[in-house]
């Protein structure tokens, strides 16, 4: 299922519509978006690398870890970077994200420190966090330098949307976001949220911007206030190594697919299991109720021939209002008629019948002895 | 009273004028409403007759599914085929894209098909003693001035580009744009063609805005602004023959904001996603693969009525 998300994201968007945008959302209790950032961001890029991707190019835009932790991530899973350059760019935007370094060593004469210094021609410092149009720019700007203008696309990884909301307000932030998932050229684009560090309705604003969502949650849910117990202390551990991964994805035909998963953090990486017990998610919608609400063949049958009172009028016989009162003239009439009913209505012999068990006894018995009038059967 | 005019009780109402004529895709209906399809005959019939003129519907979105796009499509649509004028608003920088996905009618069925013959009905058997003084006159009356009102649209079709071009649509985007004033003052501007006053109606008009508070845009902090727009929209379009749709995704929404914008709405729908290959919902309802959402109605126009 992590599975089909990164095949979502692999495939991109089609002609016309908006990019699919993942949002990988998690808290507290369950800290794991960062592994599941950097798992998907792998597997994206090593579909690019293969070719096998929509998008032709990645631009990572890092605000909360330094540009060589991706190369070295993406190393380490075996990429070579070094043959890749025209396939990733990174916009950092964690080294001077305000321009206070620039501002220094302009007025003090002051020489940049020598560990600032680009770690390879993949990563350009970006000192304008708060104006959202010019980080637009500028990924625009990554993105074509990798790809080319035209139609080819290029995909965006987003880390983290957090520190994008401290410098800017929640409204230019989602524009931001929405005018990039309708750019032509962007294939996909996903981000990283806590969601602790917000207010629900930012986490809202996300979810509402983006096609999937992936949350994380704890496995075991700790009652609140109560960390210190000695009892929790097993179940917080539990929880540090693994947890349940929660996908919904906004299908074009407008329905919702709900998926969840294990998902088990180890050194090598993060591993994701299908969920032991696939207990419901929702409560039995069809009422479990003491008698049976089918009917068999022959009871299927036997209901279809009953004839209910008022049926049997208007079938070429002057219609009648009966008022409780039989004539004679009636009265012969009615008996050849009902001999020429049954044989109409059913194929099997006898016609059904209602059967009324009475539920008690000691029911008084009034309705037996007080018939309703009209009723014509 | 001429004592030559028949009458059937005490009471008759005093009609100094003949009831006036109203123009294309307007339906009279009780207590003196006008009123205009949404697009979908079968919502109409729920609703009792359509939107009524001067009203305010409000669509609740599910921020997980697009099936409000569904509702706008089918009313601006019907408005245009129509011939009635149609604002549009959306937080897409080009609205005028959107309107090429507007759908064009579906070719009129037989009008057999149409017929149900009540004695088939599979399932349930109603044993009722006046069903003989019934015939088969419920569905006359209705086929010849369907069309004239509304129409079943083909989504898969788009529709003609002549009524897109046409000089009565206009489209507002609002996405740049820091305040409220502009839109409200283009909605102002096309409610005035729209007067109303006793007379019969020559033409009706429609405003579509949707995605109200998407946060895309920049008032969408602007909570009371935002209110006192749908209060100022409320007022115009009641003094005026048209009728308002505005979408939003109330999970954007304070709850407090978001009930007084439900409490604003004359007609209250909502719009909610299916959940994919959910075995439960399968067996309850029986169509589940062809559905693609819910509809609720939560409030229904009351306008001419003494309940309010």
């Amino acid at each position: 299922m992590a599975e089909s998300i990164c095949r979502a994201l692999r495939d991109g968007a089609l002609e016309g519509e908006l990019a699919p945008a993942l949002t990988i959302k998690d808290s507290v209790a369950s800290p794991f978006a960062l592994q599941v950032f950097s798992h998907v961001l792998s597997q994206l890029f090593s579909s690019i690398l293969a070719g096998k991707s929509q998008s032709r190019g990645l631009v990572v835009v890092s605000f909360s870890r330094s540009p060589s932790f991706y190369l070295d991530l993406l190393k380490n899973k075996g990429t070579d970077i070094a043959s890749s350059n025209n396939q990733i760019q990174i916009l950092d935007c964690y080294s001077d994200p305000l321009g206070w370094k620039d501002q220094l060593a302009g007025s003090r004469n002051f020489t940049a420190l020598s560990n600032e210094v680009l770690v390879s021609s993949t990563a350009i410092v970006f000192r304008e966090v708060k104006h959202m149009d010019k980080l637009y720019n500028s990924i625009i700007e990554l993105g074509k330098g990798l790809v080319g203008g035209g139609k080819i696309r290029f995909s965006i990884a987003i880390d983290s949307v957090d520190e994008m909301l401290r410098h800017a307000p929640v409204s230019s932030v989602a524009r931001f976001l929405s005018n990039l998932r309708s750019h032509d050229q962007i294939s996909s684009i996903f981000w990283l949220l806590h969601s602790d560090l917000h207010e629900a309705r930012v986490t809202a604003v996300l979810e509402y911007l983006s096609s999937i969502v992936a949350s994380l949650e704890p496995s075991h849910q700790l009652a609140n206030g109560q960390r210190g117990d000695l009892e929790n202390f097993s179940l917080i551990k539990h929880n540090s190594k693994k947890g349940k991964f929660h996908v919904r994805f906004k299908k074009r035909n407008g329905r919702v697919r709900v998926m969840s998963e294990e998902v088990h953090i180890e050194l090598s990486g993060i591993n994701f299991t299908s969920l032991p017990s696939e207990g419901a998610i929702n409560q039995g919608l069809v009422p479990k109720v003491q008698f049976s609400l089918q009917l068999s063949e022959k009871e299927r049958i036997d209901k279809a021939n009953v004839v209910l009172p008022f049926e049997h009028q208007g079938n070429g016989k002057p219609i009648q209002i009966y008022d409780g009162r039989r004539s004679l003239v009636d009265g012969k009439h009615e008996r050849p008629f009902a001999a020429v009913e049954n044989v109409q209505t059913n194929e099997n012999c006898g016609s059904g019948e209602i059967i009324y068990y009475r539920d008690s006894d000691d029911e008084m018995p009034d309705s037996d002895e007080d018939p309703d009038d009209d009723l014509d059967i | 009273m001429a004592a030559a005019k028949t009458r059937t009780s005490t009471f008759s109402r005093n009609l100094s004028t003949a009831a006036p004529s109203h123009g294309p895709g307007l339906k009279c209906g009780p207590n003196g409403t006008v009123f205009l399809s949404s697009g979908i005959p079968d919502l109409d019939k729920i609703l009792g007759g359509g939107f009524p003129l001067g009203s305010l519907v409000m669509v609740m979105e599910d921020a997980e599914a697009p099936h409000h796009m569904l509702l706008l499509r089918n009313f601006m649509a019907q408005g245009l085929v129509l011939g009635q004028h149609l604002l549009y608003s959306s937080p897409a920088r080009d609205p005028r894209g959107f309107l090429g996905t507007l759908p064009s009618p579906a070719a009129s069925k037989d009008d057999k098909s149409r017929e149900r013959d009540p004695d088939q009905e599979k399932g349930l058997r109603i044993a009722w003693q006046y069903k003989k003084y019934f015939g088969e006159n419920q569905l006359d009356g209705q086929r010849d001035g369907k069309h004239e009102y509304s129409n079943e649209f083909d989504l898969r079709k788009p529709l003609e580009r002549h009524f897109i071009n046409g000089p009565r649509i206009d489209c507002v985007s609002i996405q740049d744009c820091p305040d409220l004033s502009t839109l409200r003052d283009r909605c102002a501007t096309f409610l005035s063609q729209f007067p109303r006053n006793d007379g019969s109606i020559s033409c009706a008009g429609r405003i579509a805005i949707q995605s109200f508070c998407a946060p895309q845009r920049a008032y969408s902090n602007m909570e009371w602004d935002m209110l006192s727009f749908i209060r100022s929209l409320k007022s115009m379009v009641r003094s005026s023959n048209s009728v308002a749709i505005i979408t939003f995704p109330p999970s954007l929404l304070s709850p407090s904001f978001c009930k007084r914008w439900q409490h604003m709405a004359d007609t209250l729908l909502s719009v909610k996603a299916i959940q994919d290959e959910d075995k439960e919902l399968a067996q309850l309802l029986t169509g589940y693969q062809d559905m693609v959402g819910f509809l609720n109605v939560h409030k229904v126009a009351r306008i001419n009525t003494q309940v309010y």
